[in-house]
């Protein structure tokens, strides 16, 4: 228990500097950080000398000066200021990741289950289906099928495989079109009134279930009433007509409030939203003990979270036309609103349109009453969805490969069927493995949507480049494609991180 | 949700590979692979239905006489290395030389190939011969077209039952290996260059291109070289076959994988470049730098690397590295500069390798060789080209794919396992820069990279000096390809047990000597599967190149191609080609990864 | 075998140490896992020579303790001096310890992708700089003495878990350590190879060796150690002769282990 003395005169308790562990590691990541830093610095300072050099803008009010933009599609084809027109562009590429990821996953899982298939041929067709789309790089493949759908015959009342109903032609594909009707929004509410006592009654029934045991099926219970509700609203949709004028009143009132009363309420959504999914977040990380455990990546979340909200109440604080252009939109909104709902209680919820054909100058193009898709949609959609769907199949069989033959076999011998095998223990146990890289896919399916570019189809990155040609501003257009992509990779992986944590609690 | 109960039920009988029941005679094979049960039988119908209509189409539109098939033909030597000039092509096939030698020796020394039984190299030319059959009877030929296919197709088959029949059965059945099988079917084609009439196609590009495209085979160029090529292949792997027998394995698979590292960089600037060095400058300027650091160098780094030397090292290190930026404040020339940043990188490596006279001169001879090939390197890109060809960069089509593809590997790959090492370090700071750097990169995509590259780099760069697009380019694709390396790589680094790095530390190795000899090594074997497939990946994304507007493949056979009057619109019949191209090269690369997976597997561990 | 003669051919009777150096000294250290305090005031020295058991039920800390005087793990407060080094953030201490340091673990923790005899020599000749054939030499003499010669050239997964063991005691005796831990070196081992091992321990023991052993393995204990020191809690309970300890302890919570134990 005792130390004899001598020993511990004979150490010495002075460190130098230069040999302290923990100095050195500090010294060597402060001045990575320094050499980092002061080499952004000098590239910046040397890009800054560069473009004062060449006159080039870095602001951003380009986004309200107009622009000659045509617009390939989408909802707005002749965008009259730069901001509209990279709307009008972030519109069209979210609809392209969007039904793309939704037909990739459709698309996917029936490869890979092909894969799998007893069936000589068709697991044949699906290997070859994967090899072939894998190994041919997306972009050759895009410009293929591009090429392939502008040697369609000329657009005209008779093209197409049905006549009159599905035309394809070099002007892109065009389908009828189920679109909401006047006495929509009416319906809309009670539908909501639906959801609203659906839940109650899914509630309830559960309660019955987790008292008696007896299987009561509280989710199609749920379904049953949204159904029966949504039947029942297209006949009585129209008690709802009083809210109009109620819509009426809200509008009046945003009317007559001041520029800065949308400004602050903004910029204190954006931050209080923030905040919130930091705490929330934060405290997700928190151990039972109250131990708080941060990757990198959460790191990452958080401060691009806050960077991001920051960057929000600049550009609210800085561009003033963006809150009254919040107001005045908030206040047209109820203006529309309160049109939509003043309407004779004959106007159905919705309607349907075949497509049409019209002159546009010397040639034939569609009209805008069937659901078209441009040549160039057309191409990116189908080039993604197939080449997607190669890899998400892999996926599929790999997971589906990873559920242990025991697993089977264990349901097996305690009775279940052969589609409860399926639904309680192969498919939960698959979807662990296949979600991850599926998630990661659907980035990848995202960001490959900016090879739209190369057929000329307006997403973001066609349309910026337009933008930055016509206007110089190259730096600003490059920050607002960075924000985008990054936002949307972010939300996707904190979606697919959220089915996962669904998946295992499941698991449990 | 049959199908999916029918497929989980085959996973569930089958394991890992799908059932292959070779030993089933054709009808009870027929029964349980296609009939097995009603919907199985309605797949089989509907699905071999809709198969016979697609390639009929397929095959419609590939033998259609209105394609223009001689464009591709005529436009070779465009498609794989643009404006090469002619009377310096043979520096293109002694490249193509160079890497073939590489390929056949290693080929050779790492035993590459394996053995396929006779039967079923047999059955496999006897589908091959019934799919060629089907071709003969689907595409839209004439008579006595379908008859030649036809009666290719039996010889073929006979070929197949030839060899099936001579298999032997049971205990001696024979084999033969991969490479005959490789080396048989190169000779069979080199040999159809020679009496195939695929006809002569060229292509002059004077003031009004001309297209001759005369019957005959290939011209003398193209057939020729080619039959040297195989020639030289064979060689080299007998060569290699006796450095095998001859030599010590261990330094001669290392030499090997220098010759690889250093292939690239020679063979793009000493072959395909090739630069006229003014000599005087040579001698006054590049000589004596090279010789004063060389000199300079190797006695810093003998005193460094001896064991006494102790931390005085490690601040003489630190003082050079200082230095090393501190060069960047005046003006000289940048070699100076970057070679001083290398002295100081090795000279902080230096108590890693402390050790015997053994260990201190080969660390100096590895200075020495790095110091040679940087400079001569840096000489040679601040020279011109003696490849002159009047208007933008020569080279182009597929060279250039490749180029961009391996200059981007080679780059990246030591940033890819930097960042991963940073990002898996104890260091917040490093983790957090790496980190942040990597989901940033990985976050958008690559062509926003490239376009902000191409319009940045010039304005990043200090006034007076110039960078080609090509480089520019580059450069947003090494960051690119390191940042989804890095994580490959982590993945790796991260099956590194923490009882390794225990170990390693327990018998007193440093951090720097823990992460070389141990933590790497283990880390980077586990990453092989994913790094093969991002090796894929960055050769596909070079298709990119086109909506930069460099000259790459894609661009040639979607813009120029079609561009040229004799050949306008023939947009498709290229694009399928590209694709093609693309095809065979990615999908050659997936199945040897798939094949080192098993070898790796099967190996020790 | 080269064995010196050992001081006394029978361990179980104590030696008489007090005249001998300090080899390790702890002082009053303490290291906390968040809010868990693994480590509560342990104070101890060790001889020059000496071999002492530590025992104790899991998560008592005998893990933590000797992987501190390795600086594996770092100590919060108090002091670990390793002949007359003391562990502090000092890069030269640091080093210096962990090469007059052995450790031998219980998952072995050899290096897969080297063979034996690499893994013998890796840091003989990176770390203490030695010519690689005089490594060799040396790994081939070590591997002799652990009983294995004949393994040099196999990788660590072809070999049974006492002979990848003794491979591991191999390794860290190319050091030339003065001292030898012991983290449980037998937990992970069938028990039909347990007694290779602890064969190897005892003659290393005879030689003269100083070593700290954390194992269950009450013979072992007995029969070879000079001390035996009991932890649980982060906290060391008592310690003695194993005379003393197996046959009148004097703290409840040691009888109460030992009857759980025996």
């Amino acid at each position: 228990m005792t130390t004899a003395p001598t020993t511990r005169e004979r150490v010495s308790q002075r460190v130098p500097l230069w040999r302290d562990v923990i100095v050195l590691k500090w010294v060597t990541q402060v001045a990575l950080l320094l050499v980092v830093l002061g080499t952004m610095w000098f590239l910046a300072s040397q890009a800054g000398d560069n473009l004062r050099a060449r006159n080039i803008n870095t602001e951003f009010d380009f986004l309200e000066r107009p622009v000659d933009i045509q617009i390939s599609e989408g909802i707005d084809t002749h965008p009259d200021t730069g901001g509209r027109a990279l709307w009008a562009a972030m519109v069209n590429t979210l609809r392209l990741s969007i039904s793309g990821i939704f037909f990739a996953s459709i698309l996917g899982v029936v490869v890979g289950l092909a894969r799998l298939s007893d069936n000589w041929i068709v697991r044949r067709i699906a290997t070859g289906w994967v090899e072939v789309l894998r190994n041919v790089p997306l972009l050759v493949q895009m410009v293929l099928i591009y090429s392939a759908l502008t040697a369609l015959p000329r657009v005209g009342l008779d093209t197409g495989p049905v006549n009159g109903w599905l035309h394809i032609s070099n002007k892109g594909i065009s389908m009828p079109r189920v679109f909401i009707a006047d006495g929509f929004y009416q319906w809309a509410v009670v539908v909501l009134v639906g959801v609203l006592v659906a839940h109650f009654v899914r509630r309830h029934r559960q309660a019955v279930q987790d008292e008696t045991g007896a299987h009561t099926s509280p989710t199609l219970w749920a379904l049953g009433t949204v159904a029966v509700f949504g039947l029942i609203g297209l006949f009585i949709h129209p008690i709802f007509s009083w809210l109009g004028p109620v819509f009426d009143g809200v509008a009046d009132l945003l009317g007559s409030l001041p520029n800065a009363v949308p400004q602050v309420l903004l910029a204190a959504i954006v931050v209080g939203l923030a905040a919130i999914w930091i705490h929330r977040f934060i405290s997700s990380r928190r151990s039972a003990l109250g131990h708080l455990s941060i990757s990198d990546d959460d790191c990452f979340r958080i401060a691009f979270t806050a960077v991001a909200s920051l960057a929000v109440v600049a550009l609210i604080a800085r561009w003033t036309g963006f809150s009254a252009w919040t107001l005045n939109s908030g206040q047209d909104l109820f203006a529309v609103m309160a049109d939509k709902f003043d309407v004779d209680g004959a106007a159905r919820p919705f309607d349907a349109m075949r497509p049409d054909i019209i002159q546009k100058g010397r040639f034939p193009n569609y009209g805008t009453n069937g659901l078209s898709m441009s040549l160039g949609f057309a191409s990116v959609f189908f080039a993604v969805v197939f080449y997607t769907s190669a890899f998400i199949g892999e996926n599929v069989r790999g997971g589906i490969l990873a559920v242990p033959k025991g697993q089977t076999e264990a349901a097996k011998a305690v009775g279940l069927g052969r589609g409860q095998i399926i639904r309680h223990v192969v498919l939960p146990q698959a979807l662990r493995v296949i979600l991850p890289p599926t998630g990661n896919q659907y980035l990848n399916l995202t960001k490959n949507t900016s090879l739209a570019v190369a057929v000329g189809m307006s997403d973001m990155v066609q349309v910026g480049t337009t933008v930055f040609n016509q206007t110089g501003m190259t730096l600003p257009v490059v920050a607002i494609w960075m924000l985008f992509y990054l936002s949307c990779s972010l939300t996707i992986s904190v979606i697919v991180n959220w089915f996962n944590v669904r998946m295992r609690l499941v698991e449990r | 949700m049959s199908e999916l109960s029918s497929a989980a039920a085959a996973a569930n009988v089958s394991g890992a590979a799908p059932p292959e029941a070779p030993k089933l005679p054709p009808r009870q094979w027929a029964k349980e692979n296609l009939f097995s049960s009603p919907f199985s039988s309605f797949l089989t119908i509907a699905t071999s239905m809709v198969l016979l209509v697609i390639s009929r189409a397929l095959l419609g539109f590939i033998f259609n006489p209105i394609r223009q098939w001689n464009s591709t033909a005529t436009n070779m030597q465009l498609f794989f290395t643009r404006a090469y000039p002619d009377e310096q092509y043979v520096r293109v096939w002694s490249s193509l030389a160079a890497i073939i030698i590489l390929t056949s020796v290693s080929m050779a020394v790492w035993r590459a190939g394996s053995s396929i039984p006779l039967s079923r190299l047999g059955r496999k030319l006897l589908a091959g011969a019934v799919l060629l059959v089907l071709l003969a009877l689907l595409a839209p030929f004439s008579a006595s077209a379908t008859i030649q296919w036809t009666l290719v197709a039996v010889c073929v088959a006979a070929i197949g039952e030839g060899i099936r029949r001579s298999a032997g059965k049971g205990e001696d059945e024979r084999s033969v290996s991969s490479l005959t099988v490789l080396v048989v079917t190169l000779a069979g084609l080199v040999a159809s260059l020679w009496v195939v009439p695929f006809g002569h196609h060229t292509y002059i590009p004077s003031r009004q291109p001309r297209v001759l495209a005369e019957s005959g085979t290939v011209a003398l160029t193209t057939k020729l070289p080619w039959t040297i090529m195989l020639l030289i292949a064979v060689a080299a792997y007998l060569v290699g076959r006796v450095i095998r027998e001859r030599l010590p394995l261990n330094p001669t698979r290392v030499t090997l994988l220098v010759l690889w590292l250093l292939a690239p960089p020679v063979l793009i600037y000493l072959v395909l470049r090739d630069p006229s060095f003014d000599m005087g400058h040579v001698v006054s300027t590049d000589l004596p730098i090279f010789a004063a650091y060389a000199v300079g160098g190797s006695l810093l780094l003998s005193w460094l690397t001896r064991p006494s030397t102790g931390e005085a090292g490690r601040i003489v290190a630190v003082v050079i590295l200082i230095a090393g930026f501190c060069t960047f404040l005046t003006p000289m020339r940048m070699v100076v500069r970057l070679d001083m940043l290398l002295l100081a990188v090795f000279a902080l490596a230096a108590p890693t390798f402390a050790g015997g006279p053994r260990n201190r001169k080969r660390y100096v001879l590895g200075w020495l060789g790095v110091l040679g090939v940087m400079s001569w390197l840096i000489t040679a890109i601040n020279t011109p080209s003696t490849v002159s060809v009047p208007g933008g960069f020569f080279i182009g089509g597929f060279s250039i794919t490749l180029m961009v593809a391996v200059l981007t590997l080679v780059l990246s790959f030591p940033l890819g396992i930097a960042l991963a090492l940073a990002r898996t370090s104890t260091m917040p700071i490093f983790r957090l820069l790496a980190t942040w750097f990597i989901e940033f990169v990985r976050g958008v995509p690559l062509i926003t990279i490239l376009i902000f590259f191409s319009i940045m780099v010039p304005l990043f760069l200090p006034r007076g000096m110039h960078l080609g697009e090509v480089a520019a380019v580059v450069i947003g694709y090494v960051l690119f390809s390191a940042a989804y390396l890095a994580e490959n790589v982590r993945g790796g680094l991260q099956s590194v047990t923490r009882g390794q790095h225990e170990a390693a530390e327990a018998v007193g190795m440093t951090t720097a000597q823990k992460t070389l000899f141990i933590v790497l090594p283990q880390g980077l074997r586990v990453a092989i599967p994913p790094l093969v497939g991002h090796c894929i990946g960055v050769f596909k994304e070079t298709s990119l190149l086109a909506i930069i507007g460099v000259f790459d493949v894609l661009y040639i056979g979607r813009i120029v191609i079609p561009g040229q009057t004799e050949f306008m619109g023939s947009t498709k019949e290229n694009l399928l080609f590209v694709s093609v191209i693309y095809w065979v090269f990615a999908y050659q690369m997936s199945k040897a990864s798939q094949r080192l997976e098993e070898r790796t597997g099967l190996g020790e561990r | 075998m080269t064995d010196t003669t050992p001081t006394e051919p029978d361990g179980g009777q104590t030696r008489d140490l007090s005249a001998a150096r300090d080899m390790i000294v702890c002082e009053n250290v303490s290291k906390w896992y968040g809010d868990f305090q693994a480590l509560e005031q342990v104070s101890a020295t060790i001889k020059e020579q000496e071999v002492v058991v530590v025992l104790g039920p899991s998560g008592s800390g005998k893990s933590t303790w000797i992987r501190c005087i390795n600086h594996l793990e770092v100590h919060q407060e108090g002091r670990i001096i390793v002949d007359d080094v003391e562990l502090t953030n000092d890069l030269r201490n640091i080093e210096q310890v962990r090469s007059e340091v052995g450790m031998v673990f219980q998952q072995f923790n050899l290096f897969p992708h080297l063979t034996v005899r690499d893994n013998v020599t890796l840091a003989p000749i990176w770390v203490r700089k030695k010519p690689r054939a005089e490594a060799e030499a040396e790994a081939t003499a070590l591997l002799e003495r652990v009983g294995i010669p004949e393994q040099a050239d196999k990788y660590p997964g072809q070999l049974s878990g006492g002979q990848q063991q003794r491979v591991a005691i191999a390794r860290a005796l190319a050091m030339e350590p003065k001292i030898m831990l012991f983290d449980e070196p037998t937990s992970a081992l069938d028990p039909e190879m347990i007694k290779e091992v602890l064969d190897v321990m005892k003659t290393l023991a005879l030689s003269g060796m100083t070593m700290m052993v954390v194992t269950h393995e009450m013979g072992f204990a007995k029969e070879v150690a000079d001390r035996i020191i009991f932890m649980e809690g982060g906290q060391i309970v008592e310690q003695g002769t194993p005379q003393h300890f197996f046959e009148n302890p004097t703290e409840d919570r040691t009888k109460l282990f030992l009857s759980q134990i025996l």
